[in-house]
């Protein structure tokens, strides 16, 4: 269906509205031609820089379930790592993923340009919030997970008055050797927020905070142990892994900024030349859909439809403000940002 | 007297020639699986090196041959500080790790000192703890601001600020040490068990005071020992990742393998990341030159045909002493970081402090629960002893024939099995997956594509410790089998192996142990099927479930502490070794 390449325009509403009804039974159609085929092939290989191996196996176990006769070999792995071996497996012309998901947007753009990404548009993804939707304009790479940077305190060293409620609250002398936040130089999602950041305050808000002396670990997720830890007080950090501690009973609390959450889109897409090419357009298709949805707010991460509610002590993506700089925009400024990191923080 | 260092036995040719003599003139049939073995050897080793070794001199984008990948990788002045960095960091923790372990080896091999077991099992416990782990616990002991330690110190004396500071240079040294020292204490007391006090006990007759005894006799007999286990500390520490990410960075500690894992952050630059630890390999040879040149051409052989007695040493009111600075460095290492995680692992929510309400063995529970957890532990154990014999095998082969010199080129062989431990492992391991992955060896998603990349990461490790005990031993025994009518296999499989099995046990040990924890060969190398530990403790940290994570690492103590305690008690006492 062409229609998938012009979706959100006008065009595409007049179209949809001319299909209509007959359009829906040609989707059904079609969804049961692809099911075929990839039963055929019999299985799915995803390689995951996203969620945890066991999100991952809960998701494949979710697929086969709902597509009796493929079963889904998931390895999770930090997004570096699958990317690595991705590359390896290009070049070595045996490749083994059929699907690839990555924190790393980068990772993704650079495989388009090398042409190794399948062109395909899950019907699904008419679903999604609209902010996750169209990420990759010609349609080759697809939202399947979304992290957030929020504010993130300890609740017995911190009251929610004092806390801070904005990022430039960050920046307030009280806070001096109380701060913790990962390096971009380690982190894809970290160095998402200092393009973002940068944008909105300026270069300056990074060399208020080194005033302060953070504490820089690595990943985004380091927070939420020095905050549990006591160690430090305050953080940028990822809201789902602190929503899972605080779920436990640790004192821990999420502030989604006033002026808008850093919202950063791990894609995924179908590797060119992959042995089960339509099992792998079925499974991002599954991606797009209410299931996956519903796993992962069922482990505390985003759901990225608005029909599946958001997990309880999070908001759902539709209610809160949320703000991203764009793909092209990250591409070209992360690396000269990681460059000027470097002479801020002597890391 | 059977155990002096052989130059300064009159009469006898050295034992060099004498050895050189054996290899030339039988070089029988049994050589060819000396050769075959060290082929093999040859392959495991070098096709991931070779391939890492041209990645460097690739284009990235054409894969034409260049040098930018050498310029861009040291354009940086950062780079070469941190590489600096990196050399001074691995020198201080050797340091460290020595001035830990010989001491104690000593006092466990050597002396009347009470508890040995109990010190002897928490060591291994050290070493089995993931650095990563143990980085984890100290922060939670000396960090500034709520570090147990700390807050004790300000409660007691009412002072306003904490007296430790993990994030230091002196922080990031003493802990990396503190889980790096078992490696030289197992070499060193393996050593030591082998070498007879016959010596020890002439230099007392003979009227030397015991310290002179100590620095004259004891530690130069066990030098190579001594400086295996120095060089297997400073290779690891160079390549070490988990620790510093954890401690230098929040330090900014600028070191080579933060460093090095930036290349693979956006944008990708593998080629560079290999240019940029291709030179590690010259540091390997630069520590082995540096080994020839402190142990010179004396002799180390100890262990000869005639058995020798052991004679511990009376300490007197001084045991207590000595068993007070094992205790202390088995606190640091184990007792207190696991006190710390101990809130974690036994809490439901370790953010919330020590409470009855709070305490909970669900995250043990939760362990075994789940299929897939108890097929990842499974694994690990599987997978690391399958590790552990094929690389102590092979090492003892290569070791064979380098120390007896049945083959010429041995220090090449010799450089060839050092390689991998300095190679940081997230370099090596994309080597691995190149030449194991695809077709003709095709073994992705095999246990074997594991089993082999960890064999070839530890086999450095297993090799020092068989050439070390090979190099104690006198050829003066093979001979004797050979004279006899033996073939040569018969001479390694009823003496060699006999005499050396304590310390192929502790070779075993040694790469079983490190093997169980290996994250940045196993990341790259896992599949759905063939999930280990390392990478489950990857996956709960980066998902923050730190409660989960640290009862892990309190089972991981556990069956270790247990697999090690059976192995000794199973091997018992070498008989050949007591006096009769």
């Amino acid at each position: 269906m062409n229609v998938e390449k012009v979706t959100g325009s006008l065009i595409a509403a007049l179209l949809l509205a001319a299909i209509g009804a007959s359009g829906a039974l040609a989707q059904a159609d079609q969804d049961k031609q692809l099911y075929e085929a990839a039963k055929k092939e019999g299985q799915v290989s995803w390689y995951s820089g996203i969620l945890t191996q066991q999100i991952c196996d809960e998701v494949g176990q979710a697929f086969t379930a709902k597509y009796p006769g493929i079963q889904v070999s998931a390895i999770k792995t930090t997004s570096q790592v699958a990317f690595q071996r991705l590359l390896q497996d290009l070049k070595a012309g045996a490749v083994q993923s059929d699907v690839f998901t990555s924190t790393d947007i980068g990772h993704l753009i650079y495989l388009k340009s090398k042409g190794e990404l399948v062109h395909f548009v899950p019907p699904a993804e008419k679903g999604m919030v609209k902010a996750l939707q169209n990420v990759d304009p010609d349609g080759d790479f697809h939202t399947s997970w979304v992290g957030l940077a929020a504010l993130l305190y300890n609740t017995k060293k911190v009251s929610a008055a004092e806390a801070p409620k904005d990022w430039p609250d960050l920046t307030d002398p009280k806070w001096k050797d109380q701060i913790a936040f990962g390096s971009p130089n380690y982190s894809g999602m970290v160095g998402v927020w200092t393009v973002a950041m940068e944008d909105r305050y300026g270069w300056d808000y990074f060399k208020k905070l080194n005033q302060l002396d953070p504490l820089i670990g690595r990943s985004i997720d380091d927070a939420v142990t020095v905050l549990n830890s006591g160690e430090r007080e305050v953080a940028m950090g990822n809201p789902a892994s602190a929503l899972r501690s605080a779920a436990k009973g640790n004192p821990i609390a999420v502030n989604y900024p006033t002026s808008g959450t850093l919202m950063v889109i791990s894609p995924s897409a179908v590797i060119k030349g992959s042995k089960h090419p339509n099992a792998a357009k079925l499974f991002m298709e599954f991606l797009a859909d209410k299931e996956y949805s519903q796993i992962l707010a069922k482990n505390l991460e985003q759901p990225l439809r608005a029909d599946v509610p958001p997990p309880a002590g999070a908001k759902s993506l539709a209610d809160i403000k949320l703000f991203a700089p764009t793909p092209q925009q990250i591409v070209k400024q992360l690396p000269p940002n990681k460059e000027k990191w470097r002479d801020t923080f002597g890391m | 007297m059977s155990l002096a260092p052989a130059p300064q036995m009159p009469g006898l040719p050295a034992p060099a020639a004498r050895r050189r003599g054996i290899g030339r003139a039988r070089l029988d049939p049994a050589s060819l699986v000396w050769i075959g073995a060290a082929a093999i050897l040859a392959f495991l080793v070098l096709a991931p090196v070779l391939r890492l070794t041209a990645a460097s001199f690739q284009s990235a984008d054409t894969g034409g041959f260049t040098v930018a990948n050498y310029l861009a990788a040291y354009a940086s002045e950062r780079r070469l500080v941190a590489l600096g960095t990196s050399l001074l960091y691995a020198v201080a923790v050797t340091a460290v790790a020595i001035g830990f372990a010989v001491p104690i080896a000593w006092a466990i091999a050597r002396t009347d000192m009470p508890l040995k077991g109990v010190i002897r099992a928490t060591i291994l416990g050290a070493f089995i703890t993931p650095p990563y782990l143990g980085a984890i616990g100290w922060i939670l002991l000396a960090g500034p601001n709520a570090g147990w330690i700390n807050l004790a110190w300000m409660r007691l004396t009412g002072a306003q600020a904490g007296i430790v500071n993990v994030y230091t240079f002196g922080g990031l040294v003493f802990v990396t040490a503190l889980y790096a020292f078992p490696y030289v204490f197992v070499f060193t007391t393996d050593a030591l068990d082998r070498v007879s006090t016959e010596m020890e006990e002439a230099a007392n007759i003979l009227g030397a005071r015991p310290l002179r005894t100590i620095f004259r006799i004891t530690l130069p007999l066990v030098l190579p020992a001594i400086l295996g286990g120095a060089i297997v500390v400073f290779l690891d520490t160079v390549a070490l990742f988990g620790t510093p990410a954890i401690i230098a960075l929040p330090a900014r500690i600028n070191i080579a393998t933060l460093q090095l894992w930036q290349f693979f952050e956006f944008p990708v630059r593998a080629e560079e990341a290999a240019a940029y630890a291709v030179p590690l390999i010259a540091v390997t040879v630069a520590m082995f030159a540096l080994q020839r040149l402190i142990l010179g051409r004396k002799g180390y052989v100890a262990l000869t045909g005639k058995g020798g007695g052991r004679q511990l040493v009376q300490l007197g009111a001084l045991r207590w002493a000595a068993l007070a600075f094992c205790l202390l460095i088995c606190a640091f290492s184990v007792f207190l970081p696991f006190a710390a995680l101990a809130q974690a692992a036994f809490s439901k929510a370790w953010g919330l402090g020590f409470s009855l309400g709070n305490l909970t063995l669900d995250n043990f529970r939760y362990l075994f629960a789940e299929a897939s957890n108890r097929q990842t532990i499974l694994n690990t154990f599987s997978y690391a002893a399958g590790t552990a014999c094929l690389s102590v095998g092979l090492a003892l082969i290569v070791a064979y024939v380098v120390s007896r010199r049945l083959v010429r080129g041995g220090a090449i062989l010799t450089a060839l099995c050092m390689v991998p431990l300095v190679i940081p492992g997230i370099v090596l391991a994309i080597g691995f997956y190149a030449v194991y992955a695809p077709p003709p060896l095709a073994l992705y998603g095999t246990a074997a594509i594991l089993i082999l990349g960890y064999s070839t990461r530890f086999l450095p490790i297993a090799y020092v410790n068989c050439l070390a005990g090979l190099r104690a031993l006198n050829p003066e025994m093979e001979e004797a089998v050979r004279i006899l009518g033996g073939s040569q296999l018969r001479a390694v499989g009823s003496v060699v192996v006999p005499l050396l099995k304590k310390g192929l046990v502790g070779s075993w040990l040694l790469v079983f142990i490190p093997a169980t924890r290996e994250l940045s060969t196993a990341i790259f190398l896992v599949t759905a099927k063939t999930r280990v530990v390392s990478t489950m403790i990857l996956d709960l940290s980066e998902n923050g479930n730190f409660e989960l994570l640290a009862a892990l690492g309190f089972f991981l103590l556990g069956v270790t502490v247990l697999i090690v305690l059976a192995g000794y008690r199973l091997l018992g006492r070498d008989f050949m070794l007591r006096r009769s």
